[in-house]
């Protein structure tokens, strides 16, 4: 059993975001990074089926150098391989973009399961899982809740509305985009931090997979044209002061809505 | 001529109401992009809602009736999206951006190499193009977005528009769907499991996000606000995934919606997907030390400050307001 985990490397969660002079992102110069949380979970759910026996666990991330740290964890924590494709040409790649280079891995590696997040906390476009199985050419199905494996096929429940779940039944190899909360994400153990750094860690480029003018900027036909925060408007009364002054404010406000 | 295509989704027999709110967006786009609307209603026994959609905006709809279409199945809907797009010349597809929605609406944009833009709360038509709105950063930031592809694929926030009003002229066309190749089978669905904490009820919910920081904060500073104040304890979604409260407190999207006279959020930051769930309440406070949350913009009554000062300090006010 052969498991693919796709690994994004995002702004950590409570990064400053200021926006960067072209107005079409955050600056990205002195901000912390981290594994998207939702591959964290895609991530240990590999891992486990691992643990469960006869898993090989290779992850894949796309981006600069920095995105060596998130292949690292990934190692640390288990997976036995990673591939970075690391090259400028995929650099400002759409969805669809990021979508071919994984899909081109995909194909020479021929996974039984590929696993990754619903979505970014960057970005949250969810775009790329549904547009690798596409391309891959394998079912899939996304806000997967709990996977359970059965002989040659995957039993998913997936989130839908209300906390209600639709279980869905993907023959392998499939494509599952997980939800957060489907398990517990272990930590990567010292031993394990140690062990990773004798395991593979690949570096691919564009031309490698045979992509090149099919990525990037120039293929991207979806753009950023602007990003701002949100227009002020409509938004809350804000209380000031010491923190008595705040409580008395609330206190009144409770009162007033006749619910003291 | 192209056409805008609305992709359909059936709930407990009828049109959903997000599939009605696209026919008020592609309503509106028709004319400014030159385009025809045209819809694709799927299930089984589905001609009396074809008929219907038609003539609430839906336009010459197209009918992929039988059993395959009964239940969600994501091949089937990718199958029927894309024999419908062979007919309807379609240059714009619209998904709600529900589960099923954000299921299969990135994979018919792969499928025909088409630019895809999810979650959308707007989109206008600027210079003969579509211009598309969206939050990025969990809704810290607006982004605008447009996309250069001849066919564009979108899925529109549910609830960011109105329902379509009004009655349109249409038409209902039989849609033939080959159905080779269907490889995922829905199972079943499972309703959500029968709650301990119902939080319909309380009149009011003091609800804990991330910035609550550890599960024992839980117990000592959200809950004896709730206690004080008669209410019950609510969660946002990172609270239960993270395991420090069980599924039953969650609020929002994928957990309990409610609307309480009064709701308080400590330490969340207001993600669309907890925002949802709790912002018909009657009055809602917020608490949070990131000034730009996106919480603030449902809120009525905000405090910028740290939690762990407010919320103890307010729980004492309340006791002994109370006499207690």
């Amino acid at each position: 059993m052969k498991i693919m985990v796709c690994l994004k490397q995002v702004p950590h969660q409570d990064a400053r975001l200021d926006i960067d002079p072209g107005g079409t992102w955050i600056r990205e110069g002195s901000i912390k990074f981290e594994i998207n949380s939702y591959d964290t979970y895609a991530l240990e759910e590999a891992l486990q089926a691992k643990d469960g026996g006869g898993a090989d666990v290779f992850a894949v991330s796309i981006g600069p150098d920095r995105c060596t740290q998130t292949l690292r964890t990934a190692l640390g924590m288990g997976a036995d391989r990673a591939i970075h494709v690391k090259d400028p040409e995929a650099e400002g790649s759409d969805a669809l973009g990021i979508a071919r280079i994984l899909a081109a891995i995909a194909k020479q590696e021929s996974p039984d399961l590929i696993f990754m997040g619903l979505m970014s906390d960057d970005a949250n476009f969810a775009a790329v899982p549904p547009m690798l199985a596409e391309l891959a050419g394998v079912p899939h199905t996304t806000a997967a809740v709990k996977i359970q494996r059965q002989e040659r096929s995957l039993l998913v429940d997936r989130e839908i509305e209300g906390g209600a779940h639709e279980v869905v039944e993907l023959p392998l190899p499939c494509l599952v985009a997980v939800q957060t909360g489907i398990n517990q994400v272990r930590y990567a153990s010292l031993k394990g931090i140690m062990a990773a750094k004798k395991k593979p860690l690949e570096v691919k480029t564009v031309a490698d997979l045979g992509l090149t003018g099919r990525v990037g900027a120039g293929a991207a036909t979806v753009r950023i044209e602007k990003i701002a925060p949100p227009p002020k408007g409509d938004r809350a009364q804000i209380l000031q002061g010491s923190t008595d002054q705040v409580v008395t404010g609330l206190l009144g406000k409770i009162k007033e809505l006749g619910l003291l | 001529m192209g056409s805008i295509l609305i992709v359909t989704e059936t709930s407990d027999g009828k049109i959903r109401e997000a599939s009605h709110e696209l026919a008020s967006v592609a309503q509106r786009l028709a004319g400014p992009l030159g385009c025809t609307v045209q819809s694709l209603v799927m299930g089984s026994g589905a001609a009396p809602l074809a008929e219907s959609f038609a003539k609430k905006g839906g336009g010459q709809v197209h009918l992929a009736e039988g059993e395959a279409f009964a239940h969600y199945n994501v091949d089937a809907v990718n199958a029927a999206v894309r024999a419908a797009v062979a007919v309807s010349q379609a240059e714009l597809i619209l998904f709600s951006n529900t589960p099923s929605g954000w299921d299969v609406a990135p994979r018919v944009a792969a499928g025909l190499d088409a630019g895809f833009v999810s979650d959308c709360f707007k989109l206008d038509v600027e210079g003969g193009k579509v211009v598309f709105h969206r939050r990025v950063f969990n809704g810290k930031l607006d982004a605008t977005l447009r996309a250069s592809s001849p066919v564009v694929v979108a899925t529109v926030q549910p609830g960011a528009s109105a329902a379509f009003a009004g009655t349109t002229e249409g038409s209902v066309t039989p849609l033939p769907v080959p159905l080779t190749g269907i490889r995922a089978r829905f199972v079943e669905v499972k309703a959500a499991a029968t709650r301990g904490v119902d939080l319909s009820k309380a009149e009011i919910i003091v609800s804990g996000g991330r910035g609550v920081g550890a599960p024992d904060k839980f117990p000592e500073v959200i809950e004896p606000l709730a206690q004080a104040l008669g209410g019950a304890m609510g969660a946002s979604r990172p609270v239960v995934d993270a395991g420090w409260l069980p599924h039953a407190y969650q609020v929002g999207s994928s957990g309990q919606t409610v609307q309480p006279k009064l709701y308080i959020a400590c330490g969340i930051s207001g993600a669309i997907q907890h925002l949802v769930g709790m912002k018909t309440s009657n009055y809602i406070i917020a608490i949070n030390k990131d000034p730009d949350a996106p919480i603030f913009e449902v809120a009525d009554l905000g405090v910028v400050a740290d939690l762990f000062e407010i919320v103890p300090a307010l729980t004492k006010a309340v006791r002994a307001a109370k006499g207690g």
